[in-house]
């Protein structure tokens, strides 16, 4: 067992990103293992504290040849492009960026941003010694097979209700962020169409931090025009109070066009939510064959119905349940933690 | 019912309404934003009090970062007015070729259907002139 000191490099790092959370649990981890090394970045909110330092601290003289350089690539950063001119060996673990094409109608920026980020990835991935992603999908991007998933730990999300939600009008959830590729405008048609078919009093709840306030306000109109008192959208939960949006929801329904990964999936088969889900990206690798998967074809109608089943058909809600339970295993935390372990010390000198 | 047969008795049940949403009930691009707006904004001009700090006990750290910038406003007026002029200036750029694109389009639009047929001596198959 060789002890190594990595250092994790980050496009950006603040409180509530992903990507941050996701170096942090691998420091914890790094840490664990008896490793060294630090985390930096090249943009960080500094909500963040000292847990990540800037990106020029990487030059100060405490790195040593033989140390492995981690970098989570997830949005385009230009001043990363340094890193790759340095010596030690380097892992690129890329998080996937949502390609240009769903944002130039509403956030021109984040599309620009985009646009970039995808152009300079191919250039990383060449750059470094082993590049992989959080999904096989992610991974082939970059023309690798090599995947690194997300450590996923449902111990911090709180305990799943033993038993489905309370009679009732039914709760429909999606959680992902208020943007044009995860097709909310969808989801509400989708509901819409089911609630007036099957469930009058049915709720639909987004959780996801919007993209902008416009983009909010679009999402909004909508839903007061579509389903007027029956959408709620909110953001900015705590962790207890997204906890008890999973253990009310009955269904979860994801019709996003691109996901790299899509965490969201395995929180509803820790809380033994039936899952609907566009099969798109990395979403049927991450679900296997424990959601119901829609094909392209399929529109919002077809959704409904399945909305409809997952909800009211208690025998397919229970063969969910159970596939999904092994998802979440096939997930699990330690054969995540050994994967990654394999790849940092296969990099060792 | 098995997961494997969901989908089907989905699309069979789809298959069975006429009760689709009336079209045009979705998200539309947001506004973009007009030529008016942009020339507003090319002229950049940050407002003071967006300086701040959003660490824990932060104004007596938004305190000096606006004695800073009070500090060196000659610099940050430079750089204001280096990057105003170089927005101006594209913009303009734009405008000019927006104003162009739709000459141009105008002009083919009243121009009558030209016959089939190789394009006339000299031209090329882009109509550009050789």
């Amino acid at each position: 067992m060789s002890v190594l000191n990595v250092h994790q490099i980050l496009s950006g790092a603040g409180p509530y990103d992903a990507v941050t959370t996701q170096a942090l649990a691998f420091r914890d981890l790094f840490k664990r293992w008896g490793w060294g090394g630090r985390d930096v970045a090249a943009e960080i909110d500094p909500r963040i504290g000292d847990r990540i330092a800037p990106l020029r601290t990487l030059w100060a003289g405490a790195t040593r040849p033989d140390d492995v350089l981690l970098v989570h690539y997830s949005a385009y950063a230009p001043k990363l492009r340094a890193v790759l001119e340095l010596p030690q060996r380097k892992l690129l673990i890329s998080h996937n960026i949502t390609p240009a094409r769903w944002f130039w109608d509403h956030d021109p920026q984040a599309a620009v941003v985009c646009a970039l980020g995808r152009k300079q990835l191919p250039e990383f991935a060449a750059a470094v010694d082993v590049a992989a992603g959080v999904s096989l999908y992610n991974a082939r991007e970059l023309g690798s097979e090599t995947v690194i998933p997300i450590l996923f730990d449902p111990a911090g999300l709180g305990a799943p209700q033993a038993q489905d939600p309370q009679a009732g009008p039914p709760t429909i959830l999606f959680v992902g962020r208020l943007a044009p590729h995860k097709r909310q405008d969808a989801i509400i048609r989708a509901f819409e169409l089911y609630r007036r078919r099957h469930a009058p009093g049915a709720r639909l709840v987004l959780v996801g931090a919007p993209i902008n306030w416009a983009y909010d306000a679009a999402m909004r109109e909508l839903a007061d025009e579509l389903s007027p008192g029956h959408v709620t959208i909110e953001s900015g939960l705590t962790r207890e109070q997204l906890a008890a949006r999973w253990r009310s929801a009955h269904a979860f329904v994801c019709l996003s066009e691109h996901e790299g990964f899509c965490i969201p999936l395995l929180e509803a088969f820790h809380f033994g939510v039936p899952v609907i889900a566009r099969a798109i990206g990395g979403v049927p690798e991450v679900a296997g064959d424990a959601a119901l998967l829609l094909a392209a074809q399929d529109d919002e109608s077809v959704a409904a119905e399945l909305l409809e089943l997952a909800v009211a058909d208690g025998e397919l809600r229970a063969a969910l349940r159970e596939r999904g339970a092994a998802r979440v295993a096939a997930y699990a935390p330690e054969p995540t933690a050994r994967t990654l372990r394999g790849a940092l010390e296969s990099l060792a000198w | 019912m098995k997961p494997e047969q969901a989908l089907a008795a989905a699309r069979a049940a789809a298959a069975q309404r006429d009760d689709a949403l009336a079209p045009g009930m979705s998200i539309q691009p947001t506004k973009r934003v007009s030529i008016e707006q942009l020339m507003e904004w090319a002229n950049i001009e940050p407002d003071p009090d967006l300086m701040r700090s959003t660490r824990k006990l932060g104004a007596p750290i938004t305190w000096v970062k606006r004695q800073l910038v009070h500090v060196m406003r000659q610099y940050l007026r430079e750089l204001q007015s280096q990057q105003t002029r170089f927005n101006l200036n594209v913009l303009i750029r734009l405008a000019e070729l927006e104003d162009r694109v739709v000459r141009l389009e105008e002009r083919a639009a009243a121009r009558p259907e030209a016959p089939a047929g190789p394009p006339p001596a000299g031209e090329s198959p882009h109509g550009e002139r050789a």
